[in-house]
């Protein structure tokens, strides 16, 4: 569905102003094929994921399952690729002065795929559904700026006091604290509509088998570990999607890369990720054949440093550090030029605020600077750096070449540890963990405040009563300043005003080398352009079904 | 023999008792809450609704608590909650467990056949050109690791000739690849310990004399020869079946075989242990209610041998 709309919004406003009045007819190009994108209508797309944790609304998760469950739901906001927000089922929205009510009018006579009407009690219903304790949802989190979210979240209520219907067709949401960017949250699958029969969040019989109001239904039902099928909901109120169905067969964890790489050479596969190793021969073949896709994502690689404690306490020896790593050589030399060099915390994708070369010490390696900072920062030689990694994940190459960097320009020594991921995260959550860890981080929703809240607020370090980092600050960096600004720009009705002041929360922490940034996640997938038009790269890193089409 | 099928089957509960046990003990005190957070994703869980999850699972219990309500629940048949998606493990394994048992039965139909023929062969033209090939290939095979051989076969056959699926689709042609890389270690030893009974058994008196009389040289052969040949190979065939599991975590990773070899490959890198406990459970079970019908198939083609 988030391809849906981008496509649509982009193609033509003509249509979508069809398809608000319309719950089945006028919209529908779907059938006639030729009109609006290059391809025609039918076929089967085919492609490997992994077991994802739930294809339900309720707590999906990791980009396997928002692939299924964006498909199956249709929200008010979807996210495109390059990160703008578009409208989907909102027809408007309206934020009020101090921040804290917003009112969205939701687009009337779209239906579930089960005849029921999607209106804005069907909004309500989902996102209390999730809030609920007994959910125990992992992406409930999004929600918990919605006035009444903690009693939910508690057990203490059933329902949000924050949500409202003052008609069938508008939703009205009182949050707790002034955001003006909460519609940008919404394009998260965890805000999707859903039906009476949904049920509670551990309705099984719901959450293996959705039913939405998305482009595509379930043709039967989750088969675990087996295969997950979709099929077009020919009663889409929206643009329809002009595949016909959707193969998803899901491959174990351990060599899924393998599979899915092996299935595209063998044809079984229109679509597919590849092991690292064999990225560069897989190049070579399918790049000719116009089969290779590479994009940049929202994702992010950093080297974590732990700021509180340990040899890069100090910002001076952390920026020591970001200057003795030769990024290029090792993109070079390991990724073979397959990512793409990242000076910003912020990824490039995010247009509006993204500023190049922010990170001075990113930009090229420094041997002599890195060495006077170092030496300034008490950084002596022979001082022990911890890097942790986890293992089994293709970090061990480039990890133990940063490693030999550090300890050729330095002098220090580096000690890298490969662990289990769990370990690695526990490891991370310690009271007295020191030294750096490797990092990642990708945007749940298209605003700074998804990698700087999370990543580097003060608020995010939540320590426990043991002193166990809880949250995803796990650097433990803390700045008065910074929390002040992102305070500002949560608070800011203007956009534009807005990313402003995340531009300047983005430069305090740089300054402060809070995290040091080393590469853009640049993602690689095989592609069976033979058969299909118009494939592309969502925000998710998925294809978008519901936009391409067949050649 | 009824006795000793009743104390043998007391043994069994001993065997999983104290199997579950040791692995209980050892999975909760490894370091890493299991769940504290989502495998493969940097992001941290929250701790309420990791709180909630904890009560969900009983992981807020003392071990011997948990242990205590485990081994009660395993009683009645029930082997708890998964951490991933909170389904029942009986019904996440049950599906895998046939799975497994479909390979592991087509594999070894592969083991008697292959493993017989060839040894068979091996023995009646012995030191010929097929004796020399026989002894190479069986040697081979039993040096050639299973992930090697399947990853081969998976290159072969699958993606240059695509005379098989790569991903199951739970027809017989998808079986046929990974349940002969699962059994072609095993027919090889087979071959050769059906070579080694045979050539023994030939050099036997009353083979000799069977010949003497004039029979036929195809009856001395099925009458005679492989039916007392048979016995060290249905006992090594027994067993092997047991063993089969540990090849079928690596043979079902590469062939994606949605059984419960692979579940338990998945299972410990999510640390969802009660899926690893479920699995184990289940495969010692199986192994030693195998081993006890090896036992009795041993004394029912042997008369010499007696259960007591």
């Amino acid at each position: 569905m988030r391809g849906a709309k981008s496509a649509k919004w982009v193609a033509g406003a003509a249509i979508i102003a069809l398809a608000a009045t319309a719950c089945g007819g006028n919209d529908d190009n779907a059938d006639k094929g030729k009109d609006g994108g290059s391809g025609k209508a039918g076929g089967t797309f085919r492609l490997g994921i992994t077991e994802p944790v739930a294809i339900d609304p309720y707590n999906a998760q990791e980009s396997e399952g928002i692939l299924v469950t964006d498909n199956l739901f249709s929200g008010l906001y979807e996210p495109t690729a390059d990160g703008q927000v578009v409208p989907v089922l909102a027809e408007s929205k309206q934020v009020s002065d101090d921040g804290k009510t917003w009112t969205f009018k939701i687009k009337a006579g779209t239906k579930f795929s089960n005849g029921e009407v999607v209106d804005a009690e069907s909004f309500i219903r989902g996102w209390n559904r999730v809030a609920q304790k007994k959910a125990a949802s992992d992406v409930a989190y999004h929600m918990a700026g919605i006035a009444g979210f903690a009693d939910v979240q508690s057990g203490k209520a059933d329902k949000m006091s924050g949500l409202s219907a003052p008609d069938e067709n508008t939703l009205e949401v009182k949050l707790s604290e002034p955001d003006f960017e909460f519609d940008t949250k919404t394009t998260h699958t965890v805000f999707s509509p859903v039906p009476k029969v949904a049920g509670d969040a551990k309705n099984a019989a719901y959450n293996t088998a959705p039913i939405g109001n998305g482009p595509f239904k379930m043709e039967g039902k989750w088969e675990h570990n087996k295969k997950i099928t979709l099929v077009r909901n020919d009663d889409y109120g929206l643009t329809k999607t002009k595949l016909d169905k959707v193969e998803i067969s899901i491959l174990n964890s351990q060599n899924g890369t393998t599979l899915e790489y092996q299935g595209f050479q063998s044809g079984q596969f229109d679509w597919a990720r590849m092991p690292t190793p064999q990225l560069a021969p897989a190049k070579a073949k399918y790049e000719p054949l116009g089969e290779w896709i590479a994009e940049d994502t929202n994702g992010m690689n950093y080297l974590l440093p732990i700021t509180d404690n340990g040899p890069l306490k100090s910002a001076k020896a952390r920026e020591a550090v970001s200057y003795a790593i030769d990024r290029d050589a090792i993109i070079k030399g390991v990724f073979q030029n397959m990512m793409t060099k990242s000076a910003t915390i912020l990824p490039p994708v995010f247009k509006d605020v993204y500023t190049k070369d922010l990170c001075t010490s990113c930009v090229k390696q420094d041997k002599v600077k890195a060495k006077t900072l170092a030496k300034e920062a008490g950084l002596k030689p022979g001082t022990t750096i911890d890097i942790g990694y986890n293992t089994g994940a293709g970090h061990e190459e480039w990890v133990q070449a940063v490693a030999q960097q550090l300890e050729d320009v330095l002098g220090v020594k580096v000690k890298a540890t490969g662990k289990p991921f769990a370990e690695l995260l526990a490891d991370q959550q310690k009271p007295k963990a020191t030294g750096a860890y490797r990092f990642a981080w990708g945007a749940d929703y298209p605003t700074p405040d998804n990698f700087l809240f999370p990543l580097l607020s003060t608020a995010s370090i939540n320590k426990d009563a043991s002193g166990k980092v809880t949250g995803d600050n796990r650097g433990r960096y803390s700045n008065k300043k910074f929390d002040e600004l992102l305070a500002k720009a949560r608070g800011s009705k203007d956009a534009a005003a807005r990313n402003e002041i995340y531009k300047e929360a983005e430069k305090v922490a740089m300054d402060d080398v809070a995290l040091i940034p080393l590469w853009n996640r640049t993602q690689l997938r095989l592609v069976n352009t033979k058969k299909f038009a118009d494939v592309k790269m969502d925000f998710h890193e998925n294809p978008n079904l519901a936009e391409l089409s067949l050649k | 023999m009824g006795r000793y099928v009743v104390r043998r089957l007391g043994q069994l509960v001993v065997v999983v008792l104290g199997a579950t046990l040791v692995l209980f003990a050892c999975l909760f005190v490894f370091p890493g809450d299991p769940v504290g957070q989502i495998a493969g994703s940097d992001k941290a869980r929250d701790p309420a609704v990791i709180e909630q999850l904890h009560k969900q699972y009983g992981l807020d219990k003392p071990l011997v608590v948990q242990y205590g309500t485990y081994v009660g629940k395993l009683a009645t048949g029930d082997l708890g909650q998964d951490y991933t998606q909170g389904r029942p493990v009986t019904e996440i394994l049950a599906p895998k467990l046939a799975n497994t048992a479909k390979l592991a039965v087509v594999a070894i139909v592969f083991d008697v056949f292959i493993g017989i023929a060839a040894g068979v062969i091996a023995a009646m033209r012995r030191y010929s050109v097929w004796d020399m090939t026989v002894t190479f290939t069986t040697t081979l095979a039993i040096g050639v690791p299973s992930i090697v051989l399947g990853m081969i076969m998976q290159w072969v056959f699958v993606i240059q000739l695509g005379w098989f699926p790569l991903i199951s689709d739970g027809t017989v042609r998808s079986l046929i690849l990974p349940a002969f890389t699962l059994a072609i270690i095993d027919a090889a030893l087979v071959a050769q310990i059906a070579r080694s009974t045979m050539l023994e058994v030939m050099g036997a008196d009353y083979v000799k004399t069977a010949v003497a009389k004039g029979l036929p040289r195809v009856t001395v052969l099925f009458r005679h020869i492989m039916r007392n040949s048979v016995i060290p190979v249905v006992t090594y065939v027994g067993i092997s079946f047991g063993t089969l599991l540990g090849g079928a975590m690596i043979t079902e990773t590469i062939f994606n075989w949605d059984g419960i070899g692979l579940a338990l490959v998945n299972a410990i890198q999510q640390n969802n242990n009660p899926i690893i406990v479920g699995v184990v459970t289940i495969s010692v079970a199986v192994f030693v209610v195998l081993n006890l019908i090896v036992d009795l198939l041993y004394a029912a083609l042997d008369p010499r041998i007696r259960l007591a």
